[in-house]
């Protein structure tokens, strides 16, 4: 195995509800507020859509962090 | 699945907008256009300065129209904004309006990161996101449901009985419901009124 | 208020409350149940010899007057009432508390309109739109005792001053005091119950302009010293500002403090008023022969539960909550609901009547469509997966699922495409359209697809 010291890049993926958390990232957006870009956001209409399954399964493909905000 | 229930493969296109410089200054919007043409299904890619304007649009009828296009993903702004738009797109070159899918890279991408690979990057992944998740949407149809022509007002004071009066002067029947004996509400109890110092009643 | 008696579209039902709501935008099935008034409403004339003959007449305090006026058990609750009809007030009617009296309303009314024996009624309506209006009440926070407000006749509030100014109110428009003497001192308190944590944190907005109108009326009609102890005036409105200063040069006596309290001063019968002149930075005390306080205003009672009958929420005040604070003032999360007025939030008569007839719009827009579309990004049952559990009944925010015959089903017309159902179903029956588990797993595996080409991010 190779040893080569890369930095830890976490790769999160975040369930954002359309109509709190997702807006909330778009006045992100809006107001030019800055984060890291390891997020990648699936927008679902409510978080309550997001069932365990879907979080585990969300890890097995890869994930490092799964969030979920309503 | 067509309708024997084979499969036939999607033929999807790719729409990547520049936004002006929103996305583009940020974003290498060529590379992602790029990368997407070589996702599964994906039978064309474009980049519009302006995906959103009449021309962006009409181009978009005329991919369906002539390419065959079944599927369309844009990368734009938030769908908050132009979801509706693109819809009624597909909707009126012939496309069920629910085979689109939108990707927000200005938003969620070009404006809230630097310009650079990362960006780029998130950009394409927020892309194959689409793409993959584009091939499995399926016609929907809105129901249609007839609407009672009749208004509910509850309470009688100013603003119920000017609400009641307006609707019903349109035409409509109006039940105005007052849980007191009488309607009129506080400003029946008012003697005159600020600024002007007329009588309320 | 008489246009809308008579208007040939509009069915009055007063002395009624909604109390049974099914159905969703377009189709609403609401149940209104009327209250007995214990008069026939359509033999009734409003010749008003019942509350003449009434044996209980002005022995009861007159709500509309509130509370300086007096009236019988058989009344009418005012000369413009609409309708103009007579109502017998179960609570002091002594035969309808009682079982015993000599009923001389029934022997007076020659209309006959009179019936003990009337029953509540429910009536069934159906209703494409509804508009809320169910406007305000002032405050009746215990902090208010401070004030003297409930201990001392002549501490009175904004409604009772209005009624005391009324040509047709209980003193023929006389501003007098309790005892009937023309006051050499007005006083006037600004926020109370507003803008005070104790109470209410927000300012109702209507209070320093109507303490102005009053302030004119107290001089004009006593010729005496009139204050009012403001904390910020806050008149933004057209002609507004204009009545402020008027205000000032007619010699309203405007001073920057919040009272501390009113108490009587047992020498001469006037009240103290002890508080600070914070723009002088000294403590004064007013001797005063009438004290009007500016109470906060607040949602009507039971607007809470009817919001939950139409499934509108209420904002952390009680107000009924708009469904967006700038671009959608007068609608509500539940489609086909829309708010106007005080219920909405404190506003004066201009703003109620601009936001009523937005509403009006709002639900002519709906209801001028005959027909509307059912966006189908909603939830569906896969009826034979299905073990009629009654998790997603439990979870869904809309009350849009029911058992059918043991097994869930969707009502696409209330259901909103949350989801939340898809996610709590176990035997996973349900499909979200449009945001199916395949569609958001193949997202997600999208989203993994450049590796390992690239490095993330
Ligand atoms: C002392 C005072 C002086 C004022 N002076 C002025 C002035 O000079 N100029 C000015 O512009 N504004 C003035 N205002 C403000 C004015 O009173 C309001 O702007 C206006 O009355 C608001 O009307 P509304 O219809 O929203 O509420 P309301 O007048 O409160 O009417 C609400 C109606 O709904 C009924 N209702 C409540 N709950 C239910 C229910 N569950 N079912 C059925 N019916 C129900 C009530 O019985 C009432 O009839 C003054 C206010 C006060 C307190």
């Amino acid at each position: 195995m190779t040893t080569t010291p890369e930095p830890f890049e976490p790769r999160i993926v975040g369930f954002l509800c359309n109509w709190c958390s997702y807006a909330g990232a778009d006045a992100a957006g809006t107001s030019r507020l800055k984060y890291a870009p390891n997020l990648r956001i699936v927008r679902v209409m409510c978080s309550g859509r997001v069932s365990p399954e879907l979080v585990v399964r969300t890890f097995r493909e890869g994930a490092d962090g799964v969030m979920v905000l309503g | 699945m067509n309708r024997m229930g084979e499969y036939r493969k999607p033929r999807i296109g790719v729409y990547i907008c520049q936004c002006g410089s929103n996305i583009a200054a940020t974003v290498d919007t060529e590379a992602v256009a790029e990368f997407a043409s070589r996702l599964d299904g994906v039978v064309l890619t474009r980049v519009n300065k302006y995906t959103c304007s009449d021309p962006g649009q009409a181009t978009i009828r005329k991919d369906i129209q002539e390419q065959k296009l079944d599927r369309v993903v844009i990368a734009a702004c938030t769908p908050r904004m132009h979801e509706p738009t693109f819809r009624r797109t597909l909707e009126s070159a012939g496309l069920n309006p629910y085979y689109l899918e939108m990707t927000n890279i200005r938003e969620q991408v070009s404006w809230v990161h630097p310009a650079g690979e990362a960006a780029t990057h998130k950009a394409m992944d927020l892309v194959a996101a689409a793409v993959e998740r584009v091939h499995l949407h399926r016609a929907l149809y809105p129901r249609k449901s007839p609407i009672e022509p009749a208004a509910l007002v509850v309470g009688a004071g100013i603003a119920g009985i000017q609400a009641a009066l307006d609707i019903a002067d349109a035409g409509y029947q109006v039940y105005l419901v007052e849980r007191e004996p009488t309607i009129g509400g506080k400003m029946a109890q008012l003697d005159k009124t600020f600024p002007t110092l007329d009588c309320a009643t | 208020m008489m246009d809308a008696g008579r208007h040939p579209n509009i069915r009055l039902l007063s002395y009624s409350e909604v109390v049974e709501v099914h159905g969703y935008v377009g189709n609403f099935q609401v149940r209104v149940k009327q209250k007995p008034r214990y008069v026939d409403i359509e033999r009734c004339t409003g010749c008003g010899a019942c509350v003449e003959a009434c044996v209980w007449k002005d022995r009861v305090y007159s709500e509309y007057e509130a509370g300086l006026g007096l009236r019988g058990a058989a009344y009418i609750p005012f000369a413009q009432a609409v309708p103009m009809k007579a109502v017998i007030d179960p609570n002091s009617c002594l035969f309808l508390t009682r079982g015993k009296c000599s009923q001389k309303c029934v022997q007076a009314c020659e209309a006959r309109a009179i019936h003990f024996d009337q029953k509540e009624e429910f009536i069934d309506l159906k209703v494409g739109a509804v508009v809320l209006a169910t406007g305000y009440e002032l405050t009746d926070h215990p902090s208010l005792a401070r004030y003297g407000y409930g201990l001392y006749d002549n501490v009175i509030d904004g409604i009772q001053f209005e009624r005391l100014s009324s040509a047709a109110g209980p003193t023929g428009g006389r501003i007098v005091t309790r005892d009937g003497r023309v006051p050499e001192t007005v006083v006037f308190l600004h926020c109370i119950g507003s803008r005070d944590e104790d109470a209410h944190e927000y300012c109702s907005r209507i209070c320093c302009m109507y303490g102005a109108k009053q302030a004119h009326l107290a001089l004009e009609k006593t010729g005496g010293r009139v204050y009012q102890f403001y904390i910020d005036m806050r008149t933004a409105g057209k002609g507004y500002e204009e009545f402020y200063k008027r205000m000032q040069h007619e010699g309203v006596r405007y001073i920057r403090g919040k009272v501390a309290e009113v108490v009587p001063d047992a020498e001469n019968g006037k009240l103290l008023v002890r508080g600070e002149d914070t723009l002088l930075g000294r403590y004064v005390e007013i001797p005063a022969d009438l004290v009007v306080l500016l109470t906060a205003i607040k949602p009507a009672e039971g607007s809470r539960e009817l919001g939950k009958l139409f499934g509108v929420a209420v904002d952390k005040d009680g107000f009924f909550a708009e469904a967006h604070p700038k671009l959608r003032p007068v609608d509500t999360t539940t489609d086909g609901v829309f708010l106007a007025g005080c219920c909405q939030s404190p506003k004066d008569i201009p703003d109620t009547v601009a936001q009523a007839s937005g509403a009006a719009a709002k639900a002519i827009v709906l209801l001028s469509k005959r027909e509307i579309e059912i966006d189908p990004t909603v939830a569906e049952v896969d009826r034979d997966k299905c073990s009629g559990c009654g998790e997603c009944i439990l979870a869904c925010p809309y009350h849009a699922i029911e058992r059918v015959e043991g097994k869930a089903q969707v009502n696409i017309a209330l259901c909103k495409g949350c989801g939340t159902c898809v996610g709590a179903c176990l035997a996973k029956a349900i499909i979200g359209h449009h945001f199916t588990d395949e569609e958001l797993i193949a997202q997600i595996e999208g989203i993994f697809e450049r590796e390992p080409e690239y490095s993330f991010p």
